[in-house]
């Protein structure tokens, strides 16, 4: 008779014990949801590579606290999430600078209306987008839109509309005004929301 | 200020307007507008779609991919290391 695997329970204790193969047990099956919540915050392989290794000494550190009110992997997925910030913080921030692009919004006449209103094209982006979300497609172009906004932004985006933090948590966490990171949040979706659009009317802008 | 604001001025306080951060007199004059531009109504309806979209389209991958496991090899073998000492 071959032997139940380890419970999560079982495999907690033991890495806090500093088991390392009770440790890659219990971290591998949560290892790419971890590396790609930190690499969402940050934007490059080399950065997030570093701030996983962080995030996991963290989690073997803390096991001993961890008293599992929640699941483990939120657990250390919060962990994780943290460690990218620090990592974030400490770096130098070379794309911080705001650029000085305007919204991708209009084209609007002289009074700030619409132009050619009843030739503007509806962009169906639920029915449009959500048939195409799991395409790698869409993948890569939301992707690339995001490592293009600058970290300021994207950072506020990944925060608010992917990890469903509250306004007011991350500008605690950044250490700006709620009105600054709503601000940043709206020229993020809006540049993202130009990305897709084009991808999706098939490369009219 | 104007009561009813133009098509720049809308989009460019939708996200404040969702989060309902906007002077009462400036979110009444939106919620008209949106009644009445189809494009703006479009623009909006397109930003409250876009974090589900970006959230299905963005979720991990099956696979880890190799920093990910280089990062914890590398604190295995850390861990291995204290074992010994």
């Amino acid at each position: 008779m071959t032997e139940a695997p380890p419970t999560e329970t079982d495999l907690i204790l033991r890495a806090s014990t500093g088991d390392s193969d009770a440790f890659g047990g219990l971290v591998q099956p949560h290892l790419a949801l971890f590396y790609n919540g930190i690499h969402r915050i940050l934007g490059n392989d080399a950065d997030a590579q570093d701030a996983l290794q962080d995030a996991l000494m963290s989690i073997h550190r803390d096991l001993p606290r961890f008293e599992g009110r929640s699941r483990f992997s939120s657990w250390g997925y919060k962990v994780c999430l943290n460690a990218a910030l620090m990592v974030r913080r400490s770096r130098v921030r070379i794309h911080d600078m705001e650029r000085p692009e305007p919204l991708a919004l209009g084209p609007f006449d002289a009074r700030g209306h619409h132009q050619e209103m009843d030739h503007a094209p509806e962009w169906q982006v639920e029915a449009q987008a959500h048939a195409l979300a799991e395409q790698h497609e869409l993948r890569a172009c939301l992707t690339r839109a995001l490592d293009e906004l600058p970290d300021t932004h994207r950072i506020v985006f990944v925060l608010k509309d992917l990890e469903d933090w509250d306004t007011e948590d991350i500008a605690r966490h950044l250490q700006v005004t709620a009105g600054t990171v709503r601000q940043r949040l709206h020229r993020a979706r809006v540049l993202l929301q130009a990305r897709l659009r084009t991808l999706l009317l098939g490369g009219r802008p | 200020m104007k009561l009813m604001p133009s098509c720049y001025e809308v989009q460019t306080d939708l996200t404040e307007y969702a989060e309902g951060a906007l002077p009462l007199t400036r979110k009444l004059g939106i919620w008209i507008h949106l009644l009445l531009c189809h494009v703006c109504a479009g623009f909006l309806r397109g930003l409250r779609a876009l974090p589900g979209v970006a959230k299905v389209s963005l979720a991990p991958p099956d696979k880890a991919p190799e920093a990910a496991a280089r990062a914890l090899a590398e604190v295995q073998a850390a861990l291995r290391k204290n074992q010994t000492h």
